[in-house]
Parts: structure tokens; C-alpha cells; sequence
């Protein structure tokens, strides 16, 4: 039993079947009399509609019908999770290469791609804006028409929102040393392996939407909107994602393809290529300015940062990804003065969307890189700098939101002690330390429902997408906790809007301590109607009796919850139902409407070397280290940890998207974007926990696993500066690029 | 997908007589991983795909016969590198097959197919330039035997006729000792393509033979005869220029979004180096 609590690290709920092909993902599940969906698109990013002719479309056997924007309401619904500015197709001018002008539904996936091919659409190709230098440049062409941004002074403009946060007066603190550069992220994604799939069928009065979501009940209220329905006619059905990283967090095409089923009264399945994946999600990508002030001693005084996101066509949730990416700049340090301006800029390429780290990679990729420069250019050593800067428990950071909640400092020394820091490095070998900082959620709202069944089994609904993080098994963890159930006794539920209660969102690390909370909350639910049970039955006042973890504790001994509910329940059977809720409202005057809940820490130290005539990066030692307050199931806190580095190791030696002069993405699909094999992997990859039990969720937890990837990018290529003598201040880090950087050293 | 038809040949007088009726209609599949990919993608689309894995003549494997070492066109990468036949007299033959794609395509894919889509990233080309070997074609005036170097001409086109079914690659055995390396540059260490994959041999009578490819329309073969590359107590700068001269075909394209000119041309010099100094350690481990 003990290995089923909370601490111990049973094995993943639901992981055999995700490692043999059993689960079923949202593209298993066959819906009968489906009809099979294509997208038609332009073969540029902007192009300005003249006629659609789906006449010949028609004439493939098997098509039963081409949707345009003429078949949907007029104007053209709208959509998005912050602004309402994407619609559910074209309409007049495509925004971005793959953007929908038609779609065709047939009888056959073979039928519904012959029928878009035929699908004829005249267009004028128009110029479109890739760069944030074309974006901003003056009198450049407007990528959204000031017709749907009333009432905003920056409409005239492809600046959607400019964001200023900071306090002190930066240019009235002095400083000894002021380092000023500039620094680039480029634009990657997701890479789910899981295709992202929608389908929608007509239900009753209503609509049935079944998604690789991770917000499906965000979804059921978006999908309510467009279609004009009340949410209990909008169901939806979320199985288990495999990998989301933030790019499926928002509706994509869920509303075409529901306006479809409507429209054709058949059940309608889309399920996107890789090449398509490509085209719908994608981080934004950042250039960064960052003045750091420093004082001789190495004390900060101040940081200002200008960043400016390109956040692509539509805004979905890529303009909160800038303010609250940007809003962390300064760092887990204490700093008198800040100043952060970001602005989120349009332009047509695909819309950018959440990603693990949400906006804080490309930032603290600047801000970390150059505050190893101010270290260097003080003689101090990289590690000691942090140490003298990184808040302790109770310091203040930002005046107006939470206070250092962890023991951050625990975290560096980790890190740099497991890849040796204070021996010599061997000749050739560099070192490079950086620290991961994220505000955690700052709203949320999660319910759950915990039902002790009469055998003493129990069911627990939460609406958390598990995508790989392992949150059932979290669920479950706490049930047989608190319970003191069987793992293999409890079932966790999650995917379906009519059957489980509210959750806002899986995202921003927040599951394990909302939803956590809110099961937790369910379960002490169950224990105060046990303990009344229990009072009941042995005849004892209430006030004598205490339930906690699975046990009843009678005056005279005590006994199994088990052993109460069998009895209380009787011959009628039944059973104990609890609800759980967890809140954290919005702070209207906050900067980010919400303090956090908690912070996310990790801190990254690497030992590299790179070869000189190649520019390959090798990296020798890896350790990576969060502060986790309590790590519920300790190898699945590790694994997510060990996930994200590596998946931070793509955006820092190997990944980008290449555009062409039309705005397409050159290398769409997997030949041409590599992500990080197994052989690409540290040869050393190490990952430690710290663990306070200070954190707001159950037993002490705080959210983690999207830390480690922060730090990533200014851990390796502080290696590499330090291994070659090279600095470089654009990502990836690929071969080529060192290779240029070591050429252009020999030259000087 | 496009609809195609297709045909499983029993013998390869069938399948040379379905290539004859089809002519460029009709594609040819092997392993199919690259047929497939443009199958899916939709840049062929062809009226009839011929299967050539149940033609009896074609069994895969690898033989030895009249001073030959023979592998059938059909065999597959993983058996191309296992081979204990190429392992001793080709060493970097089996080194090539070993980093083409990754475990599962190299099950799939096969030598034969991987010379007729002619890539000029292909791995195996350099090595098979580099031990002389032979392409074995049939078509319905019987069988024509073709030098790998006159096989290749640019990216997807070989002297192969339209009719012509490669069937064999031949390698002479050795009558002199050789050491020989490949070398390859990629993205990343995981599977990928070459952006400069690279064969050096030098043969104990001093005759150094280079082949490299992904850096220009087809992989180039270059031999030195003068026995300087062979002579590590030569002088560097006579080397250097040996070298240099016989990197001079490369000419990568400025499109490729894989690696720019200067730098495959750099790491072509790396790539040409190392294995030149491998090359060696191999000839004189040899002795």
C-alpha cells in the first residue's frame, strides 16, 4: 500500500497502454458513417480570395460537400482565446500558409483529397510579412484589418499589444557595469507525436466534438459561442492527448469541423499530417534587448528588456504568452529597478501559440545569457553571481505579486555540484550554469468529484487532460492516500464535459497543485461523511472520531475507511460522494490580473565541449534541478523534468523553421526540422529534486516541468562561451553556426 | 494517395516486359522507402507500381563468385552492414549502410533502390566508387553491366534504361590491400541526411581513390596516383594541394536549406582529412 501514496513512484496509471498501443488516442476512435475531411489552402501565405469553383470537387465520386466561408453564418464567426479574431475560415485573404479557404467532406479520406485538389480557387498573391522587421517597418501592410480591433489605439499598427511592467526607476539606479546586447529565439514547435485530430457529430439538439484538446471545457465554450448553442448542448470529448506541450491547449479547427457536421448532418473527422501540425502551432519566436546593471560586486541594480514576440496571424493565446513571458525578465533575483516593454506583433505566419515555458524561454535565454557576460566582464565567478543575486524564502521580486516561495539557492548548489563545478574542468571542457524561472498560474479554477463506491473502490473525476504528465496517476495517488484505497481499486475519469466537472485548463504546470487541491478537497469530502458515518454506527459523538489518511480513528482503536463504509453503506449498497474545488481568482489591478501561485525554479548546469573544425556540441555533463516543494510520484517529477531539458535541447542546438520569401515554412515536416534523437542526448543527463514541502498544493507541491526547459539554451551556450572563447547570441546553436563563430574568432 | 495499380512480377522477364508496356508510367519497388514517401506525398504518380520482392532471381543476399563479391539489388541495408563478405573486403561499405536512415528504414531500404533514386546525399555512393563496383542491369536485350561512376548522372537520373532492372552490385576483390573510411556530416547525431557524406581509400601501392557526394548534382569519384596522399611523410603543403585538388568538384547548391556552400565545402576538407587519416591507420593495421 505504502507504494501506492503520495512520495512513491507507482507504476504510471494508464502507462501500459500507452506503451503498447492499446489506448485509444483521439484518431483510434471511429465514428460510423464519418465523412473524411480535407483542407483546401493557397499554395502562398497571403493571398487575397477572388472565386472558389468547387465544381469539379463535387464531381469526385464519393465528395458529399465543399464548405466555403459563403456556407457559414455571415459575417464569418470569429474566434480565439483572447481576442475574437480568428474565424473559422478564410475570409477574403488568406492571413497565413495553411489557413483554410474551403473544405471537403467525402466518403473516403482517397475522395475528400482528390476533391480538394480539384477544389479551384483563383487568388491575387499579395506580399506578406514574415519578419518582425517587415511587421514593424513604417506604412507596412496591416496583417489584421482595423475593422476587427475596434477600439484599440494600436490598430493601425501590427503591434497587437505593447506590455510594460517593472518598478524602481532603471535609468536613475546606478551601476557600475552596464551590459547591453541583443539576443534571438527562433520559431519552433510543438512536435506532438500525437496527430492533432478533430471530430464533430451532430447530437440531438446539439453538437458532440471530439478532440485531442488539452482545455476541453474552454473548447465547449468557445464551441457554444460560434454556434450560437448553451454549453449543455456541446459535449465534448477529450481522450487522453499523447504530448500537447502547450499547442493544444486552444480550438484550431474544432469549429470548421463542427460547422461541417451540421452542415452535412454526418459525423466529420479531420486529422492533420505532421506537414499540417506545422503549419497550425508554433512557439513564438523573440529579439531581445537587454541592458543588465551590475554592480562591481556583482549585485544587480537593474535590468531592462525590450522584447518583441512575433506571434503570427491570429492572436489565439500568444499575446498572454508575451506579457506573461516577459513579465518574469528580471529573473529569481533581487533587483531595485526593472523595466520590461514587450509588444506582441502580427505578421502572416502561423499563429503562435502556448508552448512549455510560455514566453519565458525566449527571455530568459537573453537575460540569463547576459548576465554571464556582466560576470565574465567582472571576474566572478557565473555560479557565485546567481548565488549573490537569487532570492530566499520571503524576499521580495516583483513588489506587487508573490514572494520567493522557495529554497532556490539549494537548487544551484545542486545542479553545479553534480557536474563538479568546483574541480578543474578537464582541458578542452567548458561549464555553464543558468537558472529557469516562471510564474506559475495566475487564475484557476478546477472541481473535482471523488465517489467511494460500497466495495470500497472509488472513481475520481477530474478534468486535467492527461497528455503524458501522469496526472491520473497523481489522482490516484492522493485517493489512496487519503482513502487508503488500492491504486488498481481506483479508476480515474477525465474527457468528457457531460460527465466530469469543470476544469479551466491543463496548463501552466498547475495541475497538481489545482486540481490536486481540488481531489484532495473531494476526498477530505468523503472522509467528513465517513466520519459521520462512523459516528453513526459505533455511537459515538462526531468530535471523537478523526478520518485521515484511509484510517478511522474511534476513541478505542481504529479502523480501515473500508471497514466503516461497508457496514454504514449496508444491503442497499450506494455509496460516498465528494466534491473538491480549488480557486484562485482574478486580481483585477495585478499586472497579469493574477499574483502567482506559485514559481516555478529549475537551475541548469552543463559541461560541454565543441569541436573546432566541425562546430559540433557535445555535451558531456548534464544536471538538471527544480524546486518541486513535494514530488507526489518522484520518477514521474523526474521524467518531466529530464522531458523538458530535452526537448529545450531542441531549440538550442537544432531547431527552427526556415520561411521562404512567399511565407511558406520550407522545412514543414520532419526531414528538414530535427528534433533531438536519443543519440542527441546529453552523455551525462542528470536531474535532482528539491523538496521543501513549501509549496500550495497538496502535501507542500508546487506545479513543475516546464523550469527545465527554460534554462536550457543559456546553460549550453555559457558552456560553449566557455569552452571556446565564442559567444553567440542567436538560436539554435547548430554546427553551422558555432563553425562561423569559431571562424570568425581565428580571424580576429 | 493517387490510385495506381499494382503488379507483383514473378520473374524478371515479367517485370522487365511490365517496365517495356508502362515505360515512365510505372515505378519500381524495392524497399519503397523512397517510392512510398512520393507516393504519399503526391510528386509520383504513377499508373503502375512493380514489386520486385517476389521475384525468385532477386532474392537478396550476398555472394561470392569469380573474384566477386555480389549483392543482390535487393538487399537490405541492415544486411548490406552485417555482412561478414562486405565487413572484410568493404569495410566502409558497411559503414555507409550502417548510418542510412534510421534502424527500421535500413530494413527496409535496399542498395539497389538506394543507387537508383540516385540521390546525391546517398551513402552508399561514395564507397561504391571508391571499390569500383559494378551495377548489374537487366532489360529485355538481356543483362548490361554498367560502372557505378558512369551509373550516376544528377539527383533521380541514372544511365539506367527505362526498361533496365538493377538486379546486382558487383565489387571486384581486392588484388592490393586497401584501407578505406566514410564519413559523414548531419544535423544531428540521430538519423538524418548528409549534407557532405564522404569515401576515402588508399591502396597499398600508394593510389589514394576519394569519393564524395551531397555537395554537388551526383557524387564525384577522384583518384590520386601520384602516391603523395598515401605518404603520410610527404610534406602537408604537397598533400594539402593533393587534397585540394581532388575536392575541387564539389559545387553545393546555394538552395539547400540543409547547409550552406561554405561550410559543406569546409567540412568536406574536415570529412576529407579524417578519413584520409583513418584511411591510412586501416592500410597499415592491413599489413
Amino acid at each position: 500500500m505504502s507504494t501506492d501514496r503520495v512520495g512513491a513512484s507507482p507504476n504510471r496509471v494508464g502507462g501500459v497502454g500507452r506503451v503498447t498501443g492499446a489506448q485509444r488516442y483521439a484518431a483510434d476512435i471511429k465514428l460510423a458513417d464519418a465523412l473524411q475531411v480535407k483542407l483546401v489552402c493557397l499554395p502562398v501565405a497571403r493571398g487575397r480570395i477572388v472565386s472558389i469553383d468547387s465544381s469539379a470537387a463535387l464531381a469526385v465520386p464519393g465528395v458529399r460537400f465543399v464548405m466555403t466561408a459563403a456556407d457559414l453564418p455571415q459575417p464569418v464567426p470569429r474566434f480565439g482565446p483572447q481576442f475574437t479574431d480568428r474565424p473559422v475560415m478564410a475570409v477574403g485573404e488568406t492571413k497565413y500558409h495553411g489557413e483554410p479557404v474551403a473544405a471537403v467532406a467525402a466518403e473516403t479520406k482517397d475522395a475528400a483529397e482528390e476533391g480538394a485538389r480539384l477544389v479551384r480557387v483563383d487568388y491575387e498573391a499579395l506580399r506578406p510579412i514574415v519578419t518582425l522587421a517587415d511587421a514593424l517597418a513604417p506604412g507596412a501592410d496591416l496583417v489584421q484589418d482595423a475593422s476587427i480591433r475596434p477600439r484599440d489605439p494600436l490598430a493601425g499598427t501590427n503591434v497587437l499589444r505593447e506590455h510594460r511592467f517593472g518598478w524602481g526607476d532603471v535609468d536613475a539606479t546606478p551601476a557600475d557595469l552596464v551590459v547591453e546586447n541583443s539576443y534571438t529565439f527562433p520559431i519552433v514547435t510543438h512536435f506532438a507525436i500525437e496527430p492533432h485530430v478533430f471530430m464533430a457529430a451532430p447530437d440531438g439538439d446539439g453538437i458532440a466534438v471530439w478532440s485531442s484538446i488539452q482545455h476541453p471545457y474552454w473548447l465547449q465554450r468557445i464551441l457554444a459561442g460560434v454556434l450560437d448553442l448553451p454549453l449543455s448542448r456541446v459535449r465534448v470529448f477529450a481522450p487522453d492527448p499523447g504530448g500537447g506541450f502547450g499547442g493544444k491547449q486552444h480550438a484550431k479547427y474544432e469549429p470548421l469541423v463542427a460547422f461541417l457536421a451540421l452542415l452535412t448532418g454526418r459525423p466529420c473527422r479531420l486529422v492533420l499530417s505532421l506537414e499540417q501540425t506545422f503549419q497550425a502551432v508554433r512557439r513564438t519566436c523573440t529579439e531581445v534587448h537587454v541592458r543588465t546593471g551590475l554592480m562591481s560586486d556583482g549585485t544587480l541594480a537593474f535590468v531592462d528588456v525590450k522584447a518583441d514576440y512575433n506571434i503570427g496571424a491570429y492572436a489565439d493565446i500568444a499575446d498572454r504568452v508575451v506579457g506573461k513571458g516577459s513579465y518574469p525578465a528580471a529573473g529569481p533575483y533581487r533587483v531595485p529597478a526593472v523595466r520590461i516593454v514587450s509588444r506582441s506583433v502580427l505578421s502572416h505566419t502561423t499563429p503562435a501559440t502556448a508552448m512549455r515555458g510560455f514566453g519565458n524561454p525566449q527571455v530568459n535565454w537573453a537575460v540569463e545569457s547576459n548576465l554571464d557576460e556582466g560576470a565574465r566582464a567582472l571576474g566572478i565567478d557565473r555560479r557565485d553571481i546567481r548565488l549573490r543575486n537569487v532570492a530566499r524564502t520571503g524576499d521580495t521580486l516583483n513588489p506587487v505579486d508573490t514572494r520567493c516561495d522557495g529554497e532556490w539557492d539549494q537548487a544551484v548548489r545542486r545542479a553545479a555540484e553534480m557536474i563538479g563545478w568546483d574541480t578543474p574542468a578537464p582541458p578542452g571542457h567548458g561549464r555553464g550554469i543558468a537558472l529557469g524561472f516562471k510564474s506559475g498560474p495566475t487564475t484557476g479554477l478546477s472541481q473535482s468529484t471523488v465517489r467511494l463506491l460500497s466495495d470500497g473502490s472509488a472513481l475520481v473525476y477530474a478534468g486535467t487532460s492527461d497528455m503524458g504528465q501522469g496526472a491520473r496517476t497523481v489522482w490516484a495517488q492522493i485517493v489512496a492516500t487519503e482513502l487508503g484505497v488500492p491504486l488498481e481499486r481506483i479508476t480515474t475519469v477525465s474527457g468528457d464535459t457531460a460527465v466530469v466537472p469543470y476544469d479551466q485548463q491543463t496548463s501552466a504546470s498547475r495541475s497538481t497543485v489545482l486540481m490536486g487541491n481540488a481531489v484532495l478537497r473531494a476526498c477530505q469530502d468523503v472522509q467528513a461523511k465517513v466520519r459521520a458515518m462512523a459516528a453513526r454506527l459505533h455511537g459515538v459523538p462526531e468530535e471523537q472520531i478523526t478520518v485521515e489518511r484511509g484510517i478511522v480513528r474511534l476513541p478505542d482503536r481504529e479502523v480501515a475507511i473500508v471497514d466503516v463504509v461497508k457496514p454504514g453503506l449496508g444491503r442497499m449498497a450506494g455509496e460516498i460522494v465528494g466534491n473538491g474545488m480549488a480557486r484562485k481568482d482574478a486580481e483585477p489591478d495585478h499586472p497579469l490580473q493574477g499574483s502567482a501561485a506559485f514559481f516555478e525554479f529549475n537551475c541548469t548546469a552543463v559541461e560541454a565541449t565543441v569541436d573546432e573544425e566541425t562546430g559540433d556540441i557535445t555535451l558531456h555533463k548534464y544536471a538538471t534541478v527544480s524546486d518541486v516543494g513535494k514530488a507526489i510520484n518522484p520518477l514521474q517529477v523526474r521524467m518531466q523534468d529530464e522531458g523538458a531539458a530535452i526537448q529545450g535541447l531542441g531549440h538550442t542546438l537544432m531547431e527552427h523553421y526556415i520561411y521562404d520569401d512567399e511565407g511558406r515554412i520550407r522545412n514543414l515536416g520532419a526531414i528538414d526540422y530535427r528534433i533531438p534523437t536519443s543519440m542527441d542526448l546529453p552523455l551525462e543527463l542528470h536531474s535532482d529534486v528539491i523538496e521543501n514541502a513549501d509549496g500550495p498544493g497538496p502535501y507542500g507541491a508546487k506545479g513543475m516541468s516546464e523550469g527545465a526547459l527554460i534554462s536550457a539554451a543559456a546553460a549550453v551556450a555559457g558552456a560553449v562561451r566557455d569552452a571556446t572563447g565564442i559567444v553567440i547570441r542567436d538560436l539554435p546553436l547548430s554546427p553551422e553556426r558555432v563553425w562561423r563563430a569559431l571562424q570568425e574568432r581565428s580571424a580576429r | 494517395m493517387h490510385t495506381f495499380a499494382y503488379a507483383r512480377p514473378a520473374t524478371l522477364a515479367e517485370a522487365v516486359a511490365l517496365l517495356a508496356e508502362h515505360g515512365a508510367a510505372a515505378r519500381v519497388l524495392a524497399g519503397g522507402t523512397d517510392l512510398i514517401i512520393r507516393l504519399r506525398d503526391g510528386t509520383l504518380v504513377p499508373d503502375v507500381v512493380i514489386d520486385l520482392k517476389r521475384i525468385a532471381s532477386l532474392r537478396p543476399g550476398v555472394r561470392e563468385e569469380a573474384g566477386l563479391v555480389v549483392i543482390g539489388a535487393t538487399t537490405v541495408m541492415t544486411d548490406v552492414a552485417a555482412d561478414p563478405l562486405v565487413r572484410r573486403h568493404f569495410p566502409a561499405l558497411a559503414d555507409a549502410a550502417a548510418v542510412v536512415g534510421s534502424v527500421q528504414i535500413r530494413n527496409r531500404a535496399t542498395l539497389g533502390g538506394n543507387i537508383c533514386n540516385a540521390s546525391p546525399a546517398a551513402d552508399t555512393a561514395p564507397p561504391l566508387l571508391v571499390y569500383d563496383a559494378t551495377v548489374v542491369a537487366e532489360g529485355p536485350g538481356g543483362t548490361r553491366r554498367i560502372a557505378v561512376d558512369d551509373f550516376f548522372v544528377r539527383s533521380g537520373v541514372t544511365t539506367l534504361a527505362g526498361d533496365e532492372i538493377v538486379t546486382a552490385i558487383e565489387l571486384p576483390l581486392p588484388a592490393l590491400r586497401m584501407g578505406a573510411a566514410h564519413e559523414r556530416r548531419t544535423r544531428r547525431r540521430g538519423h538524418d541526411l548528409a549534407s557532405v557524406t564522404l569515401c576515402c581509400g588508399v591502396r597499398e601501392d600508394g593510389v589514394t581513390r576519394l569519393s564524395y557526394g551531397s555537395v554537388g548534382p551526383r557524387p564525384v569519384l577522384r583518384v590520386d596516383e601520384t602516391g603523395i596522399l598515401a605518404d603520410p611523410a610527404a610534406p602537408a603543403e604537397a598533400r594539402t594541394n593533393i587534397l585540394e585538388q581532388l575536392l575541387a568538384d564539389a559545387s553545393p547548391s546555394p538552395r539547400s536549406m540543409r547547409a550552406s556552400p561554405a561550410y559543406r565545402l569546409a567540412m568536406l576538407r574536415v570529412l576529407g582529412r579524417r578519413a584520409l587519416a583513418t584511411a591510412l591507420e586501416r592500410l597499415e593495421a592491413r599489413a
